[in-house]
């Protein structure tokens, strides 16, 4: 049997084991999984970033611009020296600056605009009316400069409904989800371990 | 009434097997957003280019493979060409095997039909890069060989050489390319996420933000019936069907058990 096979059967077991009660097999493989996924990354990062985005333009084409972002992103580093961590101050302060300065356009323009816009267009047809009144309503849910009573306790009350359907719909998918990945690792147990099923 | 939940274990693992042991072939209809990703990749003309992002981690494989299967199957078969790149680390040995298992099924050729470019992290950025110049953003391919000189990628400048999207993800990354691809650059953007994601992305659908939507291992099996091409998603769905009625036939007992030791108890 393939030596692969056989261990990411046996990782496999190890965590389903879990099921049962806490165990050592369990904790092995948890552990493996931690350690594995962080070297993992790092290899990868190194690989496919850091070599050929810094290393290579900087020190074999000597592009001399790339020692900016190299030095900023060295800043980073001095996080772990308590008496000058300040100075990874400056490179986080132009990732957040620079994030901000990207992404909140970009999220008004896709997130609120585009989303205000559809809500809008619908509201001829019964499916927009649904969606405004869902909207309308979870917004005043949502609204607690007023008590939800009397006149405005009503639509928070639907509001309460539709967020309801929401949270059904989110966790039934969340069960998909999860059955399916339990079924991704049965058939691999009975196909590619087993040979039970093809 | 008190049911150890390890005997509620047991039911769920009876009930996923046994129908992957003994196919019952439950009927799987095809939805509208599944069916509105493969009319986008079908409408495509032999030879444009579709950027498959593998936006995922290794823990989300069983839904993530059906669904990258299914959809590269339909890019080959269509003479598409199929730029790929992971956008989280997890995803890039899972997308570049996926990548070149499909593209051998159809005999496709590295670096004329397909490449695969690797891992990119600070994925804002390297989103909005492409829009610029993916040659910046991917100076190499994931076997080190560079961008300009492959035959693929040299001709592709930034999205205005790509015709559509697809995000496989199993969070909000989609998020990002609906942000900064499509809403920045005008660029057609469709997903497969995996199921617990879906609901997130449906007001996207609606508002025509995504040009569709495949959702878990049931979109997989949709798309495999579009492109009639049984895989792992339609080999699962059985399992799904009956882990899904063992599943409300508890919650029925327990709310049944619940009421009536209410009822016992006053």
């Amino acid at each position: 049997m393939d030596i692969g096979i056989l261990t990411s059967a046996l990782l496999t077991l190890f965590i389903f084991s879990f099921l049962y009660k806490d165990n050592p097999f369990y904790k092995f493989a948890e552990h493996l999984l931690v350690g594995i996924s962080v070297g993992y990354f790092l290899v990868i990062a190194i690989n496919t970033t850091v070599l050929p985005t810094l290393f290579l333009p900087l020190f074999k084409e000597g592009n001399l611009l790339y020692i900016i972002p190299g030095i900023l992103g060295f800043f980073m580093f001095l996080r772990f020296f308590p008496k000058i961590s300040w100075v990874s101050r400056i490179s986080l302060a132009l990732i957040i600056g620079a994030g901000a300065g990207v992404s909140i356009p970009a999220v008004i323009e896709a997130q609120i605009m585009a989303q205000m816009k559809a809500s809008m267009l619908k509201f001829t047809s019964f499916d927009g009316i649904v969606v405004m009144t869902a909207l309308c309503t979870t917004l005043i849910y949502f609204f607690f400069s007023k008590k939800h009573t009397g006149w405005f306790g009503a639509p928070a009350k639907v509001g309460t409904w539709f967020l309801m359907v929401f949270f059904g719909a989110t966790f039934g998918y969340t069960v998909m989800s999860r059955i399916s990945l339990l079924i991704g690792r049965l058939q691999f147990l009975l196909g590619d371990f087993l040979h039970i099923i093809d | 009434m008190k049911i150890d939940r390890r005997i509620i274990f047991v039911l769920i693992a009876i009930s996923v097997a046994i129908p992957l042991i003994f196919k019952i072939g439950l009927p799987n209809k095809v939805t509208k957003e599944v069916k509105m990703v493969y009319d986008s990749i079908e409408e495509l003309e032999q030879g444009e280019v579709v950027l498959v992002s593998f936006d995922h981690e290794a823990s989300s494989l069983p839904e993530i493979k059906p669904m990258a299967q299914a959809i590269l199957r339909h890019c080959f078969s269509k003479n598409l060409k199929v730029v790929s790149f992971a956008l989280l680390a997890e995803g890039t040995a899972i997308g570049d095997e996926i990548l070149r298992n499909v593209a051998n099924e159809y005999d496709r050729k590295y670096g004329r039909d397909y490449v695969f470019l690797g891992f990119r992290p600070q994925y804002t950025a390297a989103i909005l890069g492409l829009g610029e110049d993916l040659h910046r953003v991917f100076p190499e391919d994931y076997k080190g060989i560079s961008t300009s000189k492959l035959n693929l990628t040299k001709e592709i400048k930034n999205y205005e050489d790509i015709s559509l999207v697809v995000s496989l993800a199993d969070g909000d990354l989609p998020t990002y390319w609906i942000n900064y691809a499509e809403a920045r650059y005008n660029q057609r953007v469709a997903i497969a996420v995996t199921a617990v994601m879906a609901t997130t992305y449906y007001p996207y659908l609606s508002s025509k933000q995504i040009t569709g939507l495949v959702g878990g291992l049931k979109g997989a099996a949709e798309y495999e019936i579009l492109i009639n091409k049984p895989g792992m998603g339609s080999k699962g769905m059985d399992a799904q069907s009956v882990a899904h009625v063992v599943i409300l036939l508890l919650v029925v007992l327990g709310n049944v058990s619940y009421f009536l030791s209410g009822k016992l108890r006053k």
